[in-house]
């Protein structure tokens, strides 16, 4: 019942802020979804039997702490988004406003579904309903830039989610006589699979799926996309899709893992996750837009969650933990990109100084999202990375230690360069004092999510609270 | 003798590697789309009715028909005739080709025990078109060629999906439907944003966002 009116609601707003096109029905109608996405968290406590799971769409263990990610993540993206929809309302006309909701609404629901589903087939057609959503959101602006990102994004993530589907029609070959791809199904018979197969299979979704999920050398269209989307939508593709897509990979990781071929699978998340810290290491470098570096940042955390996959054991705790630490994170910072954006009207690295004379809301946000992406303690990055490291540790990986820490290191140091280069010097007084100018277009609800955010990512770094651990122990277990 | 129409749309694939005319890869997706809904047709009796009808009316319909009106009206809107600037000549590339097809048709007439649940000449062709296409995809300049290659991609992905003999799920239908769609809609949309952007359609102009310095 519930499940049904996540999925079912959006399209029935959808088609009211259609045929209304009020840009203050836009805003309510976003956060109204989001409430009552929130809302699904509490009868999965309260009363799972309300849910309505089905053979479709269910939410159990294994998917849980995805969806509660999403509606986290969502709930504070629209609550900054109704103040960065009063900056867009003065610029663009009701129809294009009301273009904009309805994708933002078409978005979550296709990740909704995508993480909600059983079924490996209704997956990759919500992944690729994200891809839909997404090219319009990313062309918003409709510049020379946003097109371009928006023409890569949908080129290259098409080829990426063709190739995930030749993959699935090479699993249907692996699973020979069953004729379902449930997962439930899947697992339960997944010891009677082709080998041969099943390993071709996963290569193809990997690369396939790891295209939408960032994993190098197949990240191509992510800084592009990342950075030339308003930067809501910059914080939903990196806070939220990027885990839809690694929902579908980790499903099919554990079906590996259950027919036994989870060496071949391990060799190559390890190399793809290897392969992603090292991109992000050197692109991040000299990189000269910040929010790229942002994007690139997402590069290097799908990366971490890719390694932490391949070793299994105690880095799956980390792997959870990572995955919550790096959404809250970089939702806050992606968020609070946007607010420099409206300061100082551009991505350039170079024309950004004294953002701390600017607006000291802003630069604390961008400080503290910066100390947590970068793993200081107490973020849960830094539990989750230093689990990651003891795993290794613990079992004699010294070298991969090695270069994982050193690969770190080389990002840091990247980041940090950037980060304090904005926060810090003395810029060009016409330029501040515009950006001084700009600060009244900044609300308090674009300051008021990523605080929360931020507070939790860190306070979960100190204390895990009981239900949090529950949720944990128990996707692993799932 | 669907095995006919599969080696027929196989040699398709060559006509499209050798060349540069965009109205003649049109074409040849209308041929490709009118080889899918006869093997769909004559080779698929194992499967339930309502699938064959939902396969042989979405081949026909969407592949051959829409698709190829779509994009002959972008043609024209962009005055677009030839892709000339193909990082290879067309030599090399229907070499190239043939020899993938070649491998591909190995496949199928290779006895290969773990190819017993599948249709192995259609897997063998379906696997060429998707690595020609991918080919093609990199070597090619021009966005409508790019475009014209996913959908030969998508193509030979609908015939691997139909050489699994054991009934598919109508899911994997719907997904090969919804590519489609991506073809028609995002592609060529922002096909016709592109060209009205840029004023041509070389993928060279769309190399502007990088990590050095560059003007937002």
């Amino acid at each position: 019942m519930m499940i049904s009116l996540v999925l079912i609601l959006p399209i029935i707003f959808c088609i009211v802020l259609y045929f209304l096109k009020n840009k203050t029905m836009n805003n309510i109608l976003i956060i109204a979804y989001s409430f009552l996405h929130m809302l699904i968290n509490i009868f999965y406590f309260v009363n799972p039997n309300l849910l309505g799971n089905n053979q479709y769409f269910a939410l159990s263990s294994s998917n849980y702490i995805f969806y509660l990610i999403l509606s986290v993540i969502f709930l504070a993206t629209a609550i900054y988004n109704s103040g960065y929809l009063k900056i867009l309302n003065n610029k663009f006309d009701n129809k294009k406003m009301t273009h904009y909701s309805i994708m933002i609404l078409f978005f979550v629901l296709s990740m909704t579904g995508g993480i909600l589903s059983n079924n490996l087939g209704l997956a990759w057609i919500f992944i690729e309903g994200t891809t839909l959503a997404t090219a319009y959101l990313i062309y918003f602006n409709k510049t020379k830039h946003s097109i371009e990102a928006a023409w890569k994004y949908v080129f290259i993530c098409s080829i990426g989610i063709a190739l995930a589907f030749v993959g699935i029609i090479l699993l249907t070959i692996a699973t020979g006589s069953v004729n379902s791809l449930n997962y439930s199904e899947l697992l339960r018979n997944a010891h009677s699979f082709n080998h041969f197969w099943l390993n071709v299979s996963f290569v193809f979704i990997l690369f396939g799926i790891g295209t939408k999920m960032g994993l190098a050398p197949v990240h191509f269209w992510l800084p592009d996309a990342h950075a030339e989307a308003p930067s809501p939508i910059s914080a939903l593709l990196s806070a939220t899709l990027l885990n839809c897509a690694f929902l579908i990979i980790l499903n099919v990781y554990k079906i590996m893992m259950v027919a036994d071929c989870v060496h071949f699978a391990k060799i190559m998340l390890l190399t793809m996750g290897f392969l992603s810290l090292f991109v992000t290491s050197v692109f991040l470098f000299h990189t000269t837009n910040y929010k790229r570096m942002l994007a690139y940042s997402s590069i290097e955390n799908m990366g971490i969650l890719a390694i932490a996959t391949a070793l299994g054991g105690v880095a799956y705790i980390a792997l959870i933990i990572h995955l919550i630490g790096h959404s809250l994170i970089k939702a806050s910072f992606f968020l609070t990109s946007g607010n420099v954006l409206e300061l100082f009207e551009t991505k350039r690295i170079k024309s950004i100084k004294a953002l701390g004379s600017v607006d000291k809301n802003t630069s604390w946000l961008w400080i503290v999202s910066f100390l947590g992406i970068c793993a200081f303690p107490p973020s849960m990055l830094f539990v989750s990375e230093f689990l990651i490291v003891k795993t290794m540790l613990v079992e004699k990986n010294y070298i991969l230690c090695a270069l994982f820490l050193f690969l770190l290191t080389v990002i840091l140091y990247g980041m940090s360069k950037v980060v304090i280069k904005m926060i810090y010097g003395t810029g060009n007084e016409e330029k501040l004092s515009k950006a001084k100018a700009n600060l009244s277009k900044i609300t308090i609800s674009m300051y008021a999510p990523q605080m929360v955010l931020l507070v939790l990512a860190f306070v979960f770094g100190l204390y895990m609270p009981e239900f949090l651990e529950q949720i944990i122990k128990v996707t692993i277990a799932g | 003798m669907e095995n006919g129409f599969i080696i027929l749309f196989g040699l398709t694939m060559l006509y499209l590697s050798a060349t540069s005319r965009l109205k003649a890869h049109v074409n040849a997706l209308i041929v490709q789309g009118i080889l899918l809904f006869l093997i769909c047709s004559t080779g698929f009796s194992h499967l339930p009715i309502l699938a064959i009808i939902f396969l042989t009316v979405e081949t026909l319909i969407v592949k051959a028909i829409l698709i190829p009106i779509f994009l002959n009206k972008v043609l024209k809107k962009t005055h677009s005739n030839r892709d000339t600037d193909a990082n290879i000549a067309h030599f090399w590339c229907l070499l190239i080709s043939s020899v993938i097809l070649f491998m591909g048709f190995m496949v199928g007439v290779v006895d290969i025990p773990s190819l017993s649940m599948i249709n192995p000449i259609c897997f063998g062709i379906g696997l060429a078109t998707i690595i020609i296409s991918l080919w093609l995809i990199t070597i090619k300049h021009n966005i409508l060629s790019n475009v014209i290659e996913f959908i030969t991609m998508e193509n030979g992905i609908f015939l691997l999906s139909m050489s699994v003999a054991k009934e598919m799920p109508m899911l994997v239908n719907i997904g090969v439907l919804l590519d489609v769609f991506i073809a028609i809609y995002i592609l060529g949309l922002f096909v016709s944003q592109i060209n009205k952007e840029l004023g041509d359609m070389e993928v060279a102009h769309l190399s502007d966002l990088k990590d050095c310095e560059y003007d937002d």
